[in-house]
């Protein structure tokens, strides 16, 4: 292209947009890590399935588009949201569970809406909305940490689970901790123990709770905020939508648990269950649903925070980042218009 | 609190948003001293300001020596050329210009003679000079600013307010690029001689000399120019600034050392700043003390694809092809790029036979593993890092969406205007937007929009100053058809000699003309003049009605506006009567008249209409009225056989004209109508008519007698209504001032 040619400038930074979801598929890794060595082999199972859905759908979708396949399939985000699709489903939920959720979030979330850039909505985040809404039970029924299952699952017994080949009251038996009792995940547990008129210390006394922060849960936070923070080394994020995620659902649930202890989960536990870093830092961080500013990103970030944290305790959902982030992305053109920043040489309000 | 001047005395550093450190890549060039090339065969100088602010003083053939002025200046933008070197001119035409278009532009070819031959140089002492004169050397040696931008520097050091602060701009921020810093290293006691000539022409406060922590050499060599200069160190610094990429860009570096940005649109001197590059310190020192012309610089040939990278003053007018002929160049035209200026914002080069110019500072040749390839773009994931390196503190993602939409009037919103093109956002682009080209053309397209409606908005103004025009002659020649009129008018009736009746018509036919203008369907002017001429005498003849019913005369019943008990009123009326049946004399086809036909006919056509109004409004009285029969029959019955006797006389004469008046006629003979009703029911009851009440009294009565009319009559009747009520005011107004 001659034309290009013309175009200053004539260097750049060999960071690309593939290199950019490598990274992030890249730090993903010791949280995906995290949650086989808690949860068996199932994570592993759901996330190779979304992403095999997720390129071959995007392959067709992109033909059918007449688009060219191979530059965007390389540019890898659709592996990522296979892969966010895939971590966070329930770790033994059926094969199709998966493939309904990867096809909804690539066909028509991301390009029904034009693909890449121009998709409003988080696309692993509005598909496991779909999957929630449409299949509450396989979506909630999520397996129980290794250490405290009463008979743990190994990689057959996890493929057999996923693809079919287990009863209901087969699979039933895997949901089961050691003392026989179902389990659900600590956040569930202690909305249900909440409901039930126990207080915190109560709830937080059960075998979930038995390493002080849900068992498996905390370290699969932990993983997920470093590879978080290895992001922000590697400028694959900017740290404003994290941290605006993170010290919203800090002060919201400070501010709670210092007024009511027996009635709500302390800052910590907050952040440490659930999907709280692997949104912070994977999902909120979608660079095409978010806000763009500085002073915006936060704003999208703490937004996200606070909805969760309200969801979380006074709606109807045990987690709630994937409403939070949908909610959130609604509102992020809205953000951008009004949170611009002042340009050189202007007065601020323009 | 410091002052501003304080902390730049400390040496206080601000912070400039964004920004990016590219790999530097001077090494390359900065090693050898700056060299001297051999001369071309030929020279291509480019003469864009004749025929603008310049003459040509050459011509086509004629000799020229080195440092010869080609063109004399015809205003103070003028900014002068010179020959290279002696030669001669053997072409005078347009040629491919450096610039990334490569459009061609008005241009001298000279042909060395390779004698090098030199214009007898005076050498000048400073201290001999006035600043006029300093300002006149400066101009005539063709000084611009050899930064990049060649802005006439004569204009820039003289400018409208005070400058306070000086910066001498050392930062060569761009990657490759060291002919600033390579000129620092070995003339900076001829640069520093330069700054005491901008601080004589200017007298700032401060004058910093900015220079980027990368060029230690270049540091020490100014600081020890400057300690043997006789420039106060209270008042001259030099400041080293931390290496980022754009620091040297005008508006970042005044942030970097004074904390303030330039407002958007304005210029440094607002801020009582000035930005000057050191090479132009150089030159103008060239330029004031030798008395040498800019007719070289100092420009860095480099890159991989160059054999003997380094420094090398080039005459201005120099080839390029010369150039990459002389330093080996090892690349494939066809192939790899040449860049004019660094590669952040320098631009490819279509042409090589383009010269190098007074703002050229770097021919690259840059291999294809030294530059970005070719990719194509994908699509903008907004992931906001454009935003953060841009210097400007825009939104470059949200510029280039609506740029790509072509929405410039939206990305005009988002302050593209600011943009400096300095290439951050596209530098970091992950998905390699060619974001500034996004924007050069967004620019280009809001350039030519403005010139557009720039034209429109002259265009707009010649044509409102023509309807302008239009209207005042329309407006004269009304008024010139009026005193006609008037005159006409004046004649008729001097027969009578009753002065006061000529001011009376004089003042309804003022009157009428005055509420024909204001209706918004504008008859041609002879129409318009007919039908003020006609409606003038409707009135008269109107009140001639109400004139013999006030002397009890059985044609008429109907009242105008005067109290019937005056004496004069009944004079009045008594002249109106006289000139009505004047008229009447005109009317009747048989008649000798005076005035022209196209008149008469005119006043035939309206009176037509106005009897036949009468004739609609009398019937409405009959109805309204019962009191008054055996008056009113009289009334109907003269009426109607006044409107028979001339609606066929105006059909005989025209029926065109009738089929086009008739509206706005209809209209006023309504209104006469309409007050001869109410002046009747005033008449009819003398209480009545001094109060306020009657009008609504007599309103009210009118929804009877208008259903037995048409739609449009309706109409029509309430428009008179509206008129008969204001007149009904008017005749009390003057009663009460008569009592």
């Amino acid at each position: 292209m001659a034309f290009k040619l013309a175009s200053s400038p004539h260097l750049k930074v060999q960071l690309q947009t593939q290199s950019v979801m490598r990274r992030v598929i890249l730090c993903a890794l010791p949280g995906i890590a995290a949650q086989y060595y808690f949860f068996g082999w199932g994570v592993l199972i759901q996330v190779l399935l979304a992403i095999a859905v997720a390129l071959l759908s995007e392959s067709i979708v992109l033909k059918l588009r007449k688009r060219p396949i191979k530059p965007t399939i390389s540019d890898n985000s659709a592996v990522l949201t296979a892969l966010l699709i895939g971590v966070s489903l329930p770790s033994i939920a059926p094969w199709w569970i998966v493939v309904i959720g990867t096809l909804f979030a690539i066909v028509i979330v991301k390009h029904l809406y034009g693909g890449l850039g121009q998709n409003i909505f988080n696309p692993a985040m509005a598909a496991y909305v779909m999957l929630l809404i449409s299949f509450p039970v396989q979506m909630t029924s999520w397996s129980v940490p290794l250490s405290l299952a009463q008979t743990p699952m190994d990689l057959g017994l996890t493929l057999q689970a996923i693809f079919g080949a287990m009863t209901p009251e087969q699979l039933n038996i895997y949901k089961l901790g050691f003392d026989g009792i179902a389990m659900a995940t600590p956040l569930d547990t202690v909305k249900t123990d909440l409901s039930l008129g126990l207080t915190i210390t109560e709830s937080l006394s059960k075998s979930i709770f038995s390493d002080g922060y849900g068992v498996g849960w905390f370290w699969v936070n932990v993983a997920y905020l470093l590879g978080g923070i290895a992001m922000l080394k590697l400028k694959v994020i900017r740290w404003q939508i994290s941290v605006g995620v993170i010290a919203a659902i800090f002060v919201c649930s400070s501010f709670d648990y210092l007024l009511s202890p027996d009635t709500h989960i302390g800052p910590l536990l907050q952040l440490f269950s659930g999907a709280t870093m692997l949104a912070a830092f994977f999902i909120a961080t979608d660079p095409v649903t978010a806000a763009t500013s500085v002073r915006g990103r936060l704003i999208f970030g703490a937004l996200i925070g606070v909805l969760v944290y309200v969801i979380r305790t006074y709606g109807g959902y045990p987690d709630a980042f994937a409403f939070a982030v949908l909610l959130a992305n609604l509102c992020a053109p809205f953000i951008d218009y009004y949170v611009k920043p002042r340009s050189y040489g202007h007065r601020s309000g323009n | 609190m410091l002052t501003l001047l304080e902390q730049v005395d400390k040496g206080t550093l601000w912070r400039s948003h964004g920004g990016i450190h590219p790999p530097e890549l001077k090494t390359l060039s900065s090693k050898t001293t700056i060299a001297n090339f051999p001369l071309a065969s030929h020279f291509i100088i480019p003469i864009p300001q004749v025929g603008d602010s310049a003459l040509l003083r050459i011509k086509k053939g004629e000799r020229v020596v080195k440092g010869q002025a080609l063109t004399a200046g015809t205003s103070f933008a003028h900014c002068a050329v010179h020959a290279p070197t002696s030669g001669t001119i053997t072409a005078i035409e347009q040629l491919p210009s450096n610039h990334a278009s490569g459009l061609p532009v008005l241009s001298c070819v000279l042909t060395a003679d390779g004698q090098d031959e030199s214009i007898e140089t005076i050498t000048s002492d400073l201290s001999t000079l006035d600043n006029q004169q300093i300002l006149k050397l400066i101009q005539n040696a063709g000084i611009a600013g050899l930064g990049g931008a060649a802005f006439p520097t004569h204009i820039k050091l003289s400018p409208v307010s005070d400058i306070e602060l000086v910066i001498i701009n050392g930062i060569e921020c761009e990657p490759y690029i060291t002919s600033d810093d390579r000129l620092m290293q070995e003339y900076s006691d001829e640069i520093i001689s330069g700054i005491a000539i901008i601080e004589r022409l200017l007298t700032p406060k401060r004058i910093i000399i900015a220079i980027e922590d990368n060029k230690p050499e270049a540091i020490e060599a100014m600081q020890h120019s400057l300690n043997r200069s006789e420039l106060s160190s209270d008042n001259v610094r030099i400041t080293k600034v931390p290496t980022k990429y754009p620091s040297g860009g005008e508006k970042q570096l005044i942030q970097i050392l004074t904390g303030q940005e330039v407002p958007s649109g304005a210029i440094p001197a607002q801020l009582g700043m000035l930005v000057q590059n050191v090479a132009t310190a150089y030159a103008i020192q060239d330029a004031v003390i030798n008395g040498q012309p800019l007719i070289s610089r100092v420009v860095t040939v480099t890159g991989l694809n160059c054999e003997t990278p380094g420094n090398y003053w080039l005459p201005i007018g120099t080839q390029v092809q010369h150039i990459l002929q002389t330093s080996g160049f090892k690349g494939d035209l066809s192939q790899d790029k040449i860049i004019i200026g660094g590669p952040m914002m320098g631009h490819s080069l279509p042409d090589v036979t383009a010269p190098v110019l007074k703002g050229t500072n770097c021919i690259l040749l840059p291999s294809t593993e030294e530059i970005a390839p070719d990719q194509q773009e994908m699509p903008c994931i907004r992931c906001g890092e454009c935003a953060v390196v841009c210097p400007a503190l825009l939104l470059p993602q949200q510029l280039f969406w609506h740029a790509q939409a072509e929405e410039y009037d939206k990305a005009a919103s988002f302050n593209l205007h600011d943009c400096i093109e300095c290439g951050c956002c596209s530098y970091v682009c992950p998905s390699d937007i060619p974001l500034v080209e996004y924007y050069r053309v967004a620019k280009s397209a809001l350039r030519t929009q403005s010139e557009e409606k720039k034209q429109a908005d002259l265009a707009k103004q010649r044509f409102d100053a023509r309807q302008q025009r239009l209207e005042d002659e329309k407006l004269a020649r009304e008024t010139k058809a009026r005193e006609a009129a008037a005159r006409r008018k004046n004649s008729m009736a001097s027969a009578d000699k009753n002065v006061v009746a000529e001011a009376m018509a004089r003042m309804k036919a003022k009157k009428a003309a005055q509420s024909n203008t204001a209706d918004s369907v504008a008859p041609a002017p002879v129409q318009d003049k007919k039908a003020q001429i006609a409606a003038a005498i409707a009135r008269a003849k109107a009140k001639k009605a109400s004139a013999t019913t006030a002397t009890d005369h059985p044609v008429g019943s109907d009242d105008v506006e005067v109290d019937p008990i005056d004496d004069k009123k009944a004079k009045i009326n008594a002249a109106i009567a006289r000139a009505k049946a004047k008229k009447a004399q005109q009317n009747n086809p048989s008649a000798k008249t005076s005035a022209p036909d196209v008149q008469v006919n005119a006043v035939d056509e309206k009176k037509a209409k106005v009897a036949a109004a009468i004739a609609r409004a009398k019937a409405k009285k009959q109805l309204q009225a019962d009191g008054d029969k055996t008056q009113e029959k009289v009334l109907v019955d003269n009426d109607t056989a006044l409107a028979t006797n001339t609606v066929p006389n105006t059909n005989k004469e025209s029926t065109e004209t009738t089929l086009a008046a008739d509206t706005k006629k209809a209209r006023i003979a309504a209104a006469v109508a309409k007050a001869k009703a109410k002046k009747q029911s005033l008449t009819s009851d003398d209480t009545e008519a001094t109060n306020p009440n009657a009008v609504a009294n007599d309103s009210s009565t009118d929804p009877a007698a208008e259903s037995a009319l048409s739609p449009a009559e309706i109409k029509k009747a309430r428009i008179a209504a509206a008129v008969a009520k204001a007149k009904a005011k008017k005749a009390q107004a003057k009663l009460e001032e008569k009592e």
